[in-house]
């Protein structure tokens, strides 16, 4: 309060909200920025500089022991280009991601599919399609191994059994890939059934019972209410199995090592090889990253590919 | 009060655990006495007045010959109860190595590894192994003399030791007697006569598989053995592959055809092996009795002896008469490199690699040949049977070539078992594989060295 | 209603009984498929049990069989007593806590920010944050064993601890969620004077116990279970996690496939007890963070 008339109070009073508002932003600004802080540093120490490091090191000789070498400007990536095993990891990479994606994904739907109608111990049939899942891939292939295992493995064991010629799982090329896409298929199907599942029990049965009423049959609801009505999800999923399906590693390192003579050696298992297991780190982190583009066109392409599904449909 | 009464050891004992000797005082007076510093070490340990250490080692001993390796941890354990001792076994192969490489980039490795001789050199040359302190080594009984001269080459880089070798694994042949004896093929002493020259090993074979009706000789045409046979001819013949700086490719393509023509004539001309066996169709076959002859690295002793088989080793023959090499590679203990190295610790790494050199008796049963000449040479180790059949190969055994991507599972094998497997399978000539495995060389040649 | 869609059915008023008949039978059929797969699903896990509890002898029979005349459980005696699977057990769990927490904390701090905190170059940060989403993890092993090692991590607890807390797709489930919370309760909170700081943890986060339940789940079991990142990192004995210990030492010489199967059951059954007991919660969370990711 002072002697000044109001229309030399109200600017002055102005003028101090300002200079408050002016203060108080800058302190959300800090408190803003302070929240994310922890979270910025660890993103940027752990994922986004190793992109960078990556790219760095894929110029150089780059040793496992050593360090840094010296530098080879693209060498690394013209060797790759003309590499055999670059070529054939990446095949082998796609043709496992052409052979499981469709099968989880329908798997997946026709499980869930049945589940949703199962009423009694429904929960049961959830909980025995989703476990294998919890288990590590370890586990998973310890057991698998053991089941493919000629002679007394319990898969060949059972195909004698019923009269039937043994099958070479792990040391025939032309079943090697099958035999790991069936593991997969058996361990992860269950992510992509709990989120069918959960979805479909989100549709409201209103539309199913207008349907009946129509006199649509079971076949053809499902065609024409569950299908569309999981059409998200299945985007979702279906983007998300291609990206994970690419950078396979785990079951088939550890179920056949990438052979028989290399004919399931994926991308990743390329790269650690090169990087880890010849010492050249400086070559693997070119592989790297050539694969992250690789990656990043397909999803890309396939997020724009769907999408312009959708608008048109 | 110490009597007359009192063994040396005890007296040596009492006195230092009542405090009156220091350590090192200790070690001179037993020194002097007569006891190795070793064994000395192990009383003073044993009357519990050093503290406890910790060591790991690691070894890539999935085979059988690993259960001897973990009789000897037994035994290394029990008399060092001070050390508390870890040892870590991984799969054979790749899988080993890269661990090991990588615990050894990362700083904090296990104190002690087991190496085949001919990856050290690439493991040292990229900062993954300490260099051994020969004075250090000394006081273990561990010096130049009590190893043959080619090994302890083997395990120098740069002039300086990076490996003690704990024995040589020979490419050796063995053979089945009954099987032998109704070919004809043994001597009045009931020994293999000596076969000299391609055309007696030939000989042979056939007969031994015309007793058998199955084979003459049980050979795993797939993975590495390819390899394994080729050097041991192309050697045989004087054959070099790289030179000695390991930068060029020096084949001589006239030898290599030779040998693989010898490769080719067992499986495809006389039909004495399979051109489709694997390794564990090969060792089944030999110990069903199925063929007469087995050509592999000396390992597989303990599987046929289990089996009970009756059969014997040699060196593998000398198919040409020239100067006599076989392959083979050589376990040896490596330092790995630490980022800071505890004294203690690389005492105790010493004194547990002493301790199984002098074990190695019992290493020896596994089929192996001991490296450390005070065993090798022994009474205890000449009257084993069949393993001091095939000794003396050990001083003419030839290694890998030398070159970062080359040794035991490398991928110099993994090239050369895939060229040559296409002769023995018939799909290409000689010449071609040559060229093919040539090929494979020259781009890993071209490759900068990661090191 | 269009014409073709009674065409199934044909005259549905004089056939009543038909369709609850047809239904039946289509209910009983999903039923025995189901009960088929179920069982295929489960032979797996069986068959392992089974081989683990047989003497060494008679796991190599041929033909195969399910019986054995001497169950035993001599595997597990040997495998607890030559394996380091306690020790393993500790590691995961340590580390999977460890991870978890933090991610629940790091990412819903970061996620409040954005969501409730109009701070300048918001928008920007939060989509570069996004654009991690597109970095696949794995083509990162090789510089992210460089970097650990040159910070001297290697073989630490830190050097899979620390690359698995900042998740931006966590931190989006988080945002997402705090989006749709009423923005009445923070603002008589903070007219009171309350700090930022305080409105988060006194209001936000007990209100957030879905979110936190799914993402904590979800973040569990991934880092459980992930192979990769440890098997790079960890390479003392003392130090790996279950899938890393199981994948890495061998305990057997030769071939033992009982002991094999003990290990691996040893390796999964505990967890399967755990899904067992809260397989509601967890299906829930991972079905939760899924379809919000």
């Amino acid at each position: 309060m002072s002697d000044l008339s109001i229309q030399e109070q109200a600017p002055r009073a102005a003028a101090q909200t300002r200079q408050q508002s002016r203060t108080s932003r800058w302190r959300t600004d800090l408190t803003g920025l302070g929240f994310v802080l922890p979270f910025l540093i660890l993103y940027a120490l752990f994922l986004i500089w190793p992109v960078i490091l990556g790219l760095r090191m894929s110029f150089f000789n780059w040793s496992l022991g050593k360090g840094e070498l010296e530098f080879l400007g693209l060498a690394n990536y013209q060797e790759l280009f003309s590499d055999p095993a670059f070529s054939s990891s990446l095949v082998n990479t796609l043709y496992f991601t052409v052979l499981s994606t469709p099968v989880l994904i329908i798997l997946a739907f026709l499980l869930a599919w049945l589940v949703n109608r199962a009423i009694p111990a429904q929960w049961l049939f959830r909980a025995i399609f989703f476990a294998p899942f919890v288990l590590s891939v370890s586990v998973v292939v310890l057991i698998w191994s053991w089941l493919y295992e000629p002679g007394f493995g319990l898969i060949n064991g059972t195909l004698t059994a019923i009269g039937l010629k043994e099958v070479n799982w792990l040391t025939d090329t032309h079943v090697a890939m099958l035999a790991v896409v069936l593991l997969t298929a058996w361990w992860t199907v269950g992510f992509n059934f709990v989120l069918y599942l959960a979805g479909m029990q989100q549709i409201p049965s209103e539309l199913y019972e207008a349907a009946s009423i129509d006199g649509a049959g079971t076949m053809a609801q499902t065609r024409w209410i569950t299908i569309p009505q999981l059409g998200r999800i299945s985007t979702l999923i279906l983007i998300l199995q291609v990206i994970a399906s690419l950078q396979v590693f785990g079951q088939i390192y550890l179920l056949t090592s990438g052979g028989p003579n290399f004919s399931t050696r994926p991308m990743i298992q390329y790269i650690y090889q090169s990087g880890f297991t010849s010492f050249r780190v400086g070559f693997a982190s070119a592989i790297s990253f050539v694969f992250f583009i690789l990656i990043l066109i397909i999803s890309i392409g396939q997020f724009l590919l769907v999408s312009r599904q959708r608008r048109d449909a | 009060m110490i009597s007359e009464h009192d063994s040396i050891p005890e007296q040596l004992t009492t006195t230092a655990s009542n405090g009156r000797l220091t350590r090192r005082a200790f070690l001179e007076r037993s020194i002097a006495l007569g006891i190795g510093s070793g064994a000395a070490l192990t009383l003073l340990n044993a009357c519990g007045s050093s503290p406890t250490t910790d060591l790991t080692y690691w070894n890539l001993f999935t085979g059988g010959d690993g259960v001897r390796m973990v009789q000897m941890q037994k035994d290394f354990t029990k008399s060092h109860p001070n050390i508390n001792f870890e040892a870590d076994t991984l799969t054979w192969g790749d899988p080993y190595y890269t661990k090991l490489a990588m615990a050894s980039a990362g700083g904090r490795p296990p104190d002690v590894g087991i190496s085949h001789l001919s990856r050290v050199p690439a493991f040292a040359a990229s900062n993954m192994l300490d260099p051994f302190d020969l004075n250090e080594l000394a006081k273990y009984d561990i010096s130049e003399d009590k190893f043959l001269p080619s090994l302890w080459q083997k395990a120098q880089y740069n002039g300086k030791l990076y490996a003690i070798p704990l024995d040589t694994h020979p490419f050796v042949m063995y053979y089945n007697i009954d099987v032998c004896q109704k070919a004809g093929l043994l001597g009045p002493d009931g020994k293999l006569k000596p076969l000299d020259g391609t055309a007696a090993v030939m000989d042979a074979l056939k007969k031994a598989q015309a007793v058998t009706g199955n084979l003459g000789l049980a050979l795993d045409t797939r993975d590495v053995q390819p390899w394994r046979l080729f050097y041991t001819l192309y050697n045989q013949l004087g054959g070099q592959i790289l030179s000695s700086d390991g930068r060029t490719l020096v084949i001589d393509e006239g030898k290599a055809e030779q040998a693989l023509s010898f490769m080719r004539d067992l499986t495809i001309t006389n039909k004495v092996a399979s051109s489709t066996m694997d390794y564990g169709g090969a060792v089944a076959t030999f110990g069903s009795g199925k063929a007469g002859f087995h050509w592999n690295g000396d390992w597989e002793l303990p599987t046929f002896q289990g089996q009970n088989l009756h059969f014997d080793m040699l060196p593998i023959p000398n198919f040409f008469g020239q100067t006599y090499y076989a392959q083979a590679d050589s376990h040896s203990f490596v330092l790995p490199h630490q980022a800071t190295v505890d004294p203690t610790r690389r005492a105790a790494s010493l004194e547990f690699i002493s301790f199984m050199l002098k074990d190695s008796l019992v290493w020896a049963g596994g089929g192996h040949v001991p490296a450390y000449l005070p065993v090798a040479t022994g009474n205890d180790y000449k009257n084993m049977s069949p393993q001091s059949h095939y000794a003396s190969v050990a001083s003419n055994v030839v290694f890998d070539p030398v070159a970062w991507f080359s040794g035991s599972g490398s991928e110099l094998e993994n090239q050369a078992g895939q060229a040559f497997q296409t002769v023995l399978v018939g799909q290409f000539t000689p010449q071609q594989a040559i060229a093919q495995f040539s090929a494979a060389l020259q781009k890993l040649l071209k490759i900068p060295p990661p090191l | 209603m269009s014409t073709h869609s009674v065409g199934l059915q044909g005259r549905t008023q004089t056939r009543a009984a038909d369709p609850r008949l047809k239904r039946n039978i289509v209910k009983g059929v999903t039923l025995v498929v189901l009960i088929i797969l179920a069982l295929l699903w489960l032979m797996p896990i069986l068959w392992a049990l089974d081989t683990s509890l047989k003497p060494e002898s008679e796991t190599t029979l041929i033909p195969v069989t399910w019986f054995s005349s001497h169950f035993t459980f001599q595997s597990y005696v040997t495998t607890l007593a030559t394996s380091n699977m306690l020790r393993w057990y500790f590691n995961s769990i340590l580390t999977s806590a460890i991870i978890t927490a933090a991610t629940v904390l790091v990412s819903s701090l970061a996620a409040f920010s954005f969501s409730r905190i109009p701070f300048r170059g918001r928008n920007v940060l939060f989509w570069i944050i996004l654009a991690g989403i597109m970095i696949p993890g794995q083509i990162l092993i090789v510089p992210l064993f460089t970097e650990m090692q040159s910070l001297g991590l290697v073989d630490t607890y830190w050097s899979i601890i620390l690359p698995q807390i900042a998740s931006p797709v966590m931190m989006f489930v988080f945002k997402q969620f705090f989006d749709g919370i009423p923005r009445e309760l923070e603002e008589s909170a903070l007219m009171d004077g309350a700090s930022r700081l305080r409105v988060y943890w006194q209001i936000w986060m007990p209100l957030s116990g879905p979110a936190i339940a799914a993402v904590a789940i979800f973040t569990f079991v991934f880092s459980w279970n992930n192979f990769i990142l440890p098997f790079i990192m960890l390479t003392g004995n003392n130090m790996m996690t279950i899938p890393v210990g199981l994948a890495t030492v061998q305990t057997s010489f030769g071939i033992h496939y009982a002991q094999i199967m003990a290990s691996a059951v040893l390796g999964g059954v505990p967890v399967l007890i755990v899904f067992l007991f809260f397989q509601r919660q967890i299906v829930q969370g991972i079905a939760g963070t899924g379809l919000k990711g």
